[in-house]
């Protein structure tokens, strides 16, 4: 038998955190997406397909149970730990995927007692955290992560995560110049593949993964159209429900995801021709902005819709660029599909952790554009650098075409709500009040 | 049923083939014992700029390349006055057309797809070239044209005494092209030339060269066609252009993945709009792929000739696999 790999961040790993807390941990997380799932719910304008994905992203739902029977039957579910994990590849060899990062509050406490790091990002530790005390039933049992070694603390998150569970890393090429680093790019990928079939002993047929294409492109395809109600006048749909909704793409199944989001755009299409509007009328068009905001941690766009505006579009990688571009392919020969997979998930992706990155500013002003955007709220997690040295760029550059932007500084706590909402508030009343002016 | 299919959603690639198709029959079809189509005087003066091949048996028309190095040859006691009246009717027509007579209107440029098409159905990966390979091939097609006038201006001229060298060195680059021994092998298979008339080594030997990297590496012709050289110098001036609207990009890459010469400047440029240059061939394949709706154009002067759109999933046998999508 194969030896076991001792722990090299966690000795004793049994008993380490005691059972008082392991419960405090599962009894705290719960009840914080309760709440999170209750101020969805009390929106006034709301769809009633939503509560599909609701059910989805809840804590110990229905989708948890159905992940660990899917577990029972011999198949494998891959944690992925980034938007850049190439999830077509996943779902083509016969696993399922799941999105690791945790938007849970409490596990950060154990993560911070392990590495009593207090200024590492809480998103990181929260991940950790879940995993550590398993205090979250859908990421409780996978077989293998995904970790593109992006940012240092996701970097660094892989590495420690190897003592519970295998991780395959994927090394980025962070500055990005064409065909270089596509080239690199594309091995690895390539190097995930092998990896994935040697967990699941299922070869990735080119069948399969284009059909997987076809599932996924269908997918965006739908959030394309979404995005279209957004940008409209009248939105029907608040940002907090289009985060949940796309978030939710990355735990369900696609081709049920994608059947449940055209019901809900036909459902939020026949609520704009009645003339309802999520939200309230005339209210501020902001665009959400920096770090990612995971489900239950919703704090901010609640904030914001709660301070009297509606978040029309962001450009988080937990939200629209999630699914903003497809595979396109233009060959049927293996390394065709490979490579026009990869370069997907690369070129586009406008993460700060990519060196030349202006095309992330160029992104967030035709958006501003393009979805009447009216402010700004950047938002940024503690810790994460990358995102923080960003928003100073950005923010000059917003300035020159007279936007106003908001930069929000959080952490995984509660405390700093009222103290964002104080500042969301007078961002919003601002922008009213701006508004009113151009108008005489 | 199928090809209705096609032509929705804009898709470029069949409207091109049944241009490239339409091309074939008017320069080669009488060759190969179709009905004649172009027969009229008018169109035996005009020359085309592309590798419509003199040696296709009772073409219509033909390269202009074939001519320029005759006219090179024979025309010093003339001053080149027909050479030059020839350049200028090309010049005029690459400015009306543009690129569009390499990737719309050139028989051997269907050829060559044909490669492509058969190493896809094989299903082996294209060779992708290095950056030094580029620009090194970039370079090739000027040189072909200095070197052919380097060659065939001296050997008309009797006064050099070179004229002796006439029979071997005559119409230099015709010698050496695929396209001639590929269309007069086509013609002797065909029974439209005799199998009498044999093929000279060097030309066998360009055409095996040829056909094994037009299979590996799409267009490879193209890279060092002398006519596209030609057309790469007035490629700002022509009156198709592709157009880019930076503003809408997202740096993708699909365009500098999906393009079969490799032309990085639509995905490279963010300044200019006009994103089209010496490797371009105006074969929309970029417009096609692109998935932001409005970012890519091809454009004729003024108007826009088609755009392109966010991709929408398709039944079709090809445009499952072109797209990417399809409705499961």
């Amino acid at each position: 038998m194969k030896e076991k790999r001792t722990s090299r961040y966690l000795k004793d790993k049994d008993g380490y955190f005691s059972e008082e807390q392991i419960d405090r941990t599962k009894k705290r997380s719960r009840e914080m997406e309760e709440a999170s799932r209750t101020r969805l719910t009390s929106q006034k304008v709301r769809a009633k397909t939503l509560t599909y994905f609701d059910e989805i992203m809840k804590y110990d739902g229905a989708r948890s149970q159905e992940l660990s029977d899917f577990q029972g039957k011999g198949g494998k579910i891959i944690g992925t730990m980034c938007v850049m994990v190439p999830l077509e590849l996943i779902n083509a060899s016969g696993a399922k995927n799941v999105r690791l990062c945790s938007g849970y509050y409490e596990p950060v406490h154990p993560a911070n007692e392990l590495l009593g790091d207090a200024g590492l990002c809480p998103m990181v530790k929260s991940t950790l955290g879940s995993k550590m005390v398993n205090a979250n039933p859908i990421t409780n049992n996978i077989n293998m992560v995904v970790g593109p070694a992006t940012c240092d603390g996701k970097m660094k998150l892989a590495e420690i995560l190897e003592d519970w569970v295998p991780v395959v890393m994927m090394n980025i090429p962070r500055v990005k110049i064409g065909e270089t680093s596509s080239d690199i790019w594309v091995k690895e990928i390539e190097y995930l593949s092998r990896k994935l079939e040697e967990v699941t002993g299922k070869r990735i047929s080119k069948r399969a993964l284009v059909n997987e294409i076809k599932k996924w492109n269908r997918g965006h395809e739908l959030w394309s159209k979404m995005l279209d109600i957004r940008r409209s006048k009248r939105p029907t749909i608040s940002g907090q429900d289009a985060m949940l909704v796309v978030q939710a793409s990355q735990m369900d199944d696609i081709e049920r995801w994608n059947k449940k989001t055209s019901q809900l755009i036909s459902e939020l299409q026949d609520m704009q021709k009645k003339g309802m509007i999520a939200g309230e009328d005339g209210a501020a068009r902001i665009l959400l902005a920096g770090s990612p905001m995971m489900y239950p941690n919703f704090k901010i766009p609640a904030i914001v819709e709660e301070s009297g505006g509606t978040i029309v579009h962001d450009e988080l990688c937990s939200g629209f660029r999630l699914m903003s571009d497809p595979v396109m392919l233009d060959g049927i020969t293996r390394k065709g599909i490979m490579r026009g997979l990869a370069e997907r998930y690369f070129f586009p992706c406008t993460c700060p952790c990519f060196s030349p990155n202006d095309e992330r500013i160029r992104r967030i002003k035709e958006s501003i554009e393009a979805f009447g955007i009216e402010g700004v709220v950047f938002h940024t997690l503690r810790g994460c650098h990358l995102s923080n040295i960003e928003a100073t760029k950005i923010e000059l550059e917003l300035r020159d075409i007279g936007i106003p932007m908001v930069k929000l500084e959080s952490e995984y706590d509660e405390g700093d709500i009222e103290q964002v909402r104080t500042r969301v508030e007078a961002f919003i009343e601002m922008i009213k009040a701006r508004r009113e002016n151009e108008g005489i | 049923m199928e090809l209705m299919e096609m032509f929705k959603g804009r898709n470029i690639r069949p409207w091109r083939f049944l241009v490239q198709i339409g091309a074939v029959l008017f320069i080669i079809g009488q060759s190969y014992g179709l009905p004649p189509f172009g027969t009229y005087p008018i169109f035996r003066r005009i020359f085309l700029p592309n590798a419509s091949c003199r040696y296709i048996n009772d073409a219509p028309t033909s390269c202009y390349y074939y001519q320029v190095q005759d006219g090179f040859t024979t025309g010093f006691a003339t001053n080149y006055v027909d050479v030059a009246i020839m350049l200028a009717v090309v010049v005029l027509l690459i400015i009306l057309l543009g690129r569009f007579w390499c990737s719309w209107l050139c028989p051997f440029g269907l050829v060559q797809e044909g490669f492509e098409k058969l190493r896809e159905l094989l299903g082996i990966p294209r060779y992708r070239l290095k950056w030094k390979q580029r620009i090194l091939l970039r370079r090739v097609k000027y040189t072909i044209i200095f070197l052919t006038v380097l060659i065939s201006i001296p050997i008309g001229i009797s006064a050099l005494g070179l004229t002796s060298c006439q029979s071997t060195f005559a119409l230099p680059f015709c010698q050496v092209c695929p396209a001639k021994g590929f269309f007069l092998i086509t013609q002797q298979i065909f029974g439209a030339e005799p199998w009498s008339n044999k093929l000279p080594l060097i030309a066998i030997a360009s055409l095996v060269v040829f056909s094994v990297s037009a299979f590996f590496l799409p267009m490879a012709f193209c890279r060092i066609c002398p006519m596209g050289g030609l057309m790469a110098l007035f490629g700002r001036t022509s009156l198709p252009l592709l157009k880019k609207d930076p503003d809408k990009c997202t740096k993708c890459r699909i365009c500098a993945r999906v393009c079969p010469l490799d032309h990085d400047r639509v995905y490279e440029d963010m300044e200019k709009d006009d994103v089209g240059g010496e490797d371009c061939t105006l074969c929309g394949k970029c417009v096609e792929y692109c998935p932001e709706e409005g970012c890519l154009s091809i454009n004729y002067g003024p108007f826009t000739l088609t755009s392109s759109k966010r991709p929408r999933t398709r039944n079709t046998f090809l445009g499952r696999f072109r797209k990417g999508g399809g409705d499961t």
